[in-house]
């Protein structure tokens, strides 16, 4: 018996296409696997239906009835619960706090019960109460917790709503293999009572261990939708390659020696979230890093740039070895770093696009005494360049569009023209034309002997932009790809098959 | 007798529990509350009869406005955003309050409904601010400070200049004891007990959790809109409260007497401990924090500085009890 059925559904952020054509059929005590390459939009479509995002288009039934949600409250309030991918959880609110938030156990006088609050969650935890770890327990506040104690917090708030419909979002990425146990246990007591489930995961092992149905998505579409018992790992991965699809042997590579003519090597680098991380990279080369969210790739650009600390390891420039303490150290070797994540990490954004642009200069000058007719003529070519539309040089950055803002990002660090650019993830929620234009610079630098390291959360992005591609796991470098080797199946059985 | 054996242990561990897990940050309060005593001791030592309760009393009815104003600034701190408009209320409301008891003869109806319509005006004030920012998503700060030069112009046009007055009922009554207990401290505990409770209820929780997560709130079906909209409303109605003990207190109404109130309440509430970003602390602090002000002022006096040094002498204590604050918070 079908009891939610998502049909057509699609969203649009501005120029990017989210979901073009979501479909899932979700029936009663079945739990169903979402799967589909980083960026193919699994996400949307579980806030779609979790009511925290508004579709632009399609429909969606429960129980046969056609329904819409404008608020995660209304779909809570229809029986669907939601584990966020990147959490909904309150950093400043205890771990009991959390999993009630906004369901506290009350008095007779409609205060909250504290003490209630306290117990329940002390009996929410229990299960986990073994593979938790140090440091856990209902008084302790979330911002003190561990990625995977996060993790298993958002799953028994989510599991405390007790919802027919629970929607788990990548719920498993950060945990280890014994809490992951725990959590399925968990997940066929729901199945036993009837509720319906969506697993997002990318651990093939677990879509065999738990799935009774998948549905592949890929690029904003729902391709395929049958049986986890009618089909195989290989096929799955078909699905979600599309036509890319060979059937590559599955060979383990040689890390490619160090060179003496590299331009920066890192050699046994070990930091909070990396381990014995080797590599080179050449001039004018792109160098991918690939593989799940968050198995180190951020931290080791940010080590490289000396943002994240090291515990071990060492890096050399040219062939000299190097000390990265702070972001100067790394800027003064002419290594630059770009995030994504604007702003947090880019632009400053009710200064004006000119200041945005001259900052890196201008820290290199002396420091009185700015000649701002020099200064506009180092940028104007930069602006040209980078196809930046904008008002005038005065506007404030925060007038521009989130493309052309990380446009200024770039051109911020072209003005100064670094050896090595470090890119953390750099299209994040940019239009389509504008990540072209950047890709397109990109490779400009290169032939000017620039060379970049590139993560992306989107594969397909790693796959049209890099030479090679370090497939990271858990903090190491598990599978090096390149030439022939490297097309979007070898990268997705790289990654996932390897955890 | 195994109901006890379980039992026993499980009261034990909650203890050491309880103790382990003490947390600072779940007490931002407790270093004002140190620097408010430490502050006591310097007044007493320069006014020895500071301990008088007719000298407590008296200090209290002065403070008493700006703990109340701090107290309402402290829930739309709580939920990350602020208002600046709560000087202009306090205004508003008190010449509003004066005007409608003395236009209509002074009667015992009139202060009725002068008192009642002021708290009303205190609600629509913040309900009116709540509404532009959480339902039209302008910008807390520019907004409150335009809206706060609407309501102070209101104020000025209702009553241009400071006069008027209300009936001496008014301010014996303020003044006076009411089942023997000064009025000033029936306020103050009416006020804390009502703070006491509400930080007690599931709507508490949820002003946290807006004011420390936007997003994550909003994602797990907290009414963030309402929420935000509702912290509006309590600092107007704090805000209207404080007017109303500045008419017993003045006994006429004065357009330009909240003037300061904004600023010292925001102080108030961060030497409290309270985040202006949101999410943590709690009105206690906010009380401390405003008496902390209040006994500077004292000190400041009773030391008999020169005039020119009062507003530097002001400026360090203040600037010392932040710096106290961010070196705990930061630990
Ligand atoms: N809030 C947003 N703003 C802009 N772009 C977004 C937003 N959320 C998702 N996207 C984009 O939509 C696409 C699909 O994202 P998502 O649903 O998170 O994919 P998945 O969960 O499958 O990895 C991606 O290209 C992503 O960058
Ligand atoms: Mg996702």
């Amino acid at each position: 018996m079908t009891i939610l059925r998502a049909r057509n559904i699609r969203k649009r952020f501005g120029g990017v296409v989210a979901l073009e054509q979501g479909d899932l059929a979700l029936g009663a005590g079945e739990v169903h696997v979402l799967i589909g390459s980083n960026g193919c939009g699994k996400s949307t479509l579980c806030k779609i239906i979790g009511g925290s995002v508004a579709p632009d288009g399609g429909s969606l039934e429960l129980s046969s009835e056609p329904v819409r949600f404008r608020t995660p409250h209304a779909a809570a309030a229809a029986g669907i619960g939601v584990f966020y991918q990147e959490l909904s959880l309150i950093p400043q609110l205890t771990v009991a706090e959390n999993i009630f938030l906004g369901r506290e156990p009350r008095t007779a006088y409609g205060l909250v019960d504290r003490k209630r609050l306290r117990s329940d969650a002390e009996t929410a935890i229990r299960p986990f109460g073994a593979v938790v770890g140090q440091g856990f327990g209902p008084d302790v506040l979330v911002s003190d917790l561990s990625a995977d104690q996060r993790q298993i917090v958002e799953i028994l708030k989510v599991l405390s709503e007790n919802s027919r419909i629970v929607i788990f979002d990548e719920a498993t990425a950060s945990l280890d293999s014994k809490q992951v146990a725990v959590f399925f246990d968990l997940i066929r007591s729901l199945k036993a009572e009837d509720h319906a489930i969506i697993f997002i995961s990318h651990r093939m092992d677990e879509v065999f261990a738990i799935g009774d149905r998948v549905t592949v998505m890929r690029n904003g579409r729902t391709v395929v939708s049958v049986a986890i018992a009618e089909t195989t790992q290989d096929e799955i991965v078909a699905h979600m390659v599309g036509g890319a699809y060979i059937a590559a042997a599955d060979r383990k590579e040689a890390p490619a020696p160090l060179t003496g003519t590299a331009v920066l090597a890192a050699r046994n680098l070990v930091g909070r979230k990396l381990a014995d991380v080797s590599f080179s990279l050449q001039r004018g080369e792109i160098l991918g890093l690939g593989g799940l969210h968050g198995q180190g790739q951020s931290d080791l650009l940010r080590s490289l740039f000396g943002a994240e600390s090291l515990a071990g390891g060492s890096v050399f420039l040219d062939g000299k070895p190097l000390l990265l303490r702070k972001p100067s150290d790394a800027i003064a070797n002419g290594i630059a770093y770009i995030s994504g994540d604007r702003s947090r990490y880019g632009v400053l954004p009710i200064r004006s696009i000119f200041e945005n642009l001259v900052i890196g200069l201008v820290s290199k000058q002396r420091p009185v005494g700015l000649n701002y007719g020099a200064l506009v003529k180092r940028i104007a070519p930069v602006a040209e360049r980078l196809k930046l539309k904008f008002p005038s040089f005065a506007a404030p950055v925060s007038d521009l569009s989130g493309g052309n803002q990380q446009k200024v990002v770039i051109g911020r660090w072209l003005a100064v023209a670094p050896a090595v650019l470090l890119l953390d993830d750099p299209t994040k929620g940019i239009d389509l034309q504008t990540k072209h234009d950047l890709y397109v610079i990109l490779r400009e630098l290169c032939a000017e002997g620039v060379s970049i390291i590139l993560y992306s959360s989107e594969d397909k992005e790693l796959l049209g932009n890099a030479d090679r591609i370090l497939v990271f796991n858990g903090g190491r470098i598990v599978r090096e790809l390149e030439g022939e080797r490297m097309g979007e199946f070898e990268l997705y059985q790289a990654a996932y098959a390897a955890s | 007798m195994t109901e006890h054996a379980k039992t026993a242990p499980s009261n034990h561990t909650s203890l050491t529990q309880r103790l382990r897990s003490f947390d600072l940050r779940r007490h931002t309060y407790l270093l004002s509350v140190v620097f408010f005593l430490i502050l006591c001791g310097i007044n007493i030592a320069l006014q020895p009869s500071f301990l008088q309760p007719g000298v407590m009393v008296s200090n209290l009815s002065t403070f008493l406005p700006l703990i109340l104003v701090s107290i309402g600034q402290t829930y739309v701190i709580l939920a990350s955003d602020i208002d600046l408009s709560v000087g202009s209320i306090v205004s508003l409301v008190n010449v509003a309050t004066v005007s409608i008891i003395e236009g209509m003869g002074g009667t015992g109806g009139a202060i009725a409904l002068g008192l009642t319509t002021g708290l009303g005006l205190g609600i629509a004030a913040g309900l009116f601010n709540g509404l532009c920012v959480a339902l039209l998503r302008f910008q807390p700060i520019v907004t409150t400070f335009a809206t706060g030069i609407i309501f102070a112009g209101l104020a000025l046009w209702i009553l241009p200049q400071a006069g008027k007055q209300v009936p001496a009922t008014v301010w014996q009554t303020y003044g006076g004891s009411i089942l023997g207990v000064q009025t000033v401290i029936w306020v103050l505990t009416l006020a804390v007990i009502f703070a006491l409770v509400l930080a007690r209820t599931r709507f508490h929780h949820a002003l946290l959790a807006t004011g420390g997560q936007m997003q994550s709130a909003f994602q797990t079906g907290l009414h963030v809109l309402r929420v935000r909209i509702t912290a509006y409303a309590l600092s107007g109605l704090f805000s209207a409260l404080a007017a109303l003990c500045l008419v017993g207190e003045t006994a006429s109404g004065d357009p330009l007497l909240g003037t300061g109130y904004t600023l010292s309440s925001i102080s108030a509430v961060v030497l409290g401990g309270t985040a202006l970003s949101g999410g943590i602390g709690g009105f206690i602090g906010s009380v401390f924090g405003a008496m902390i002000l209040g006994l500077i002022d004292n000190v400041i006096f009773f030391a008999r500085l020169p005039f020119e040094y009062q507003g530097l002498v002001q400026g360090l204590i203040v600037l010392l009890a932040l710096a106290g604050g961010v070196f705990v918070s930061r630990r």
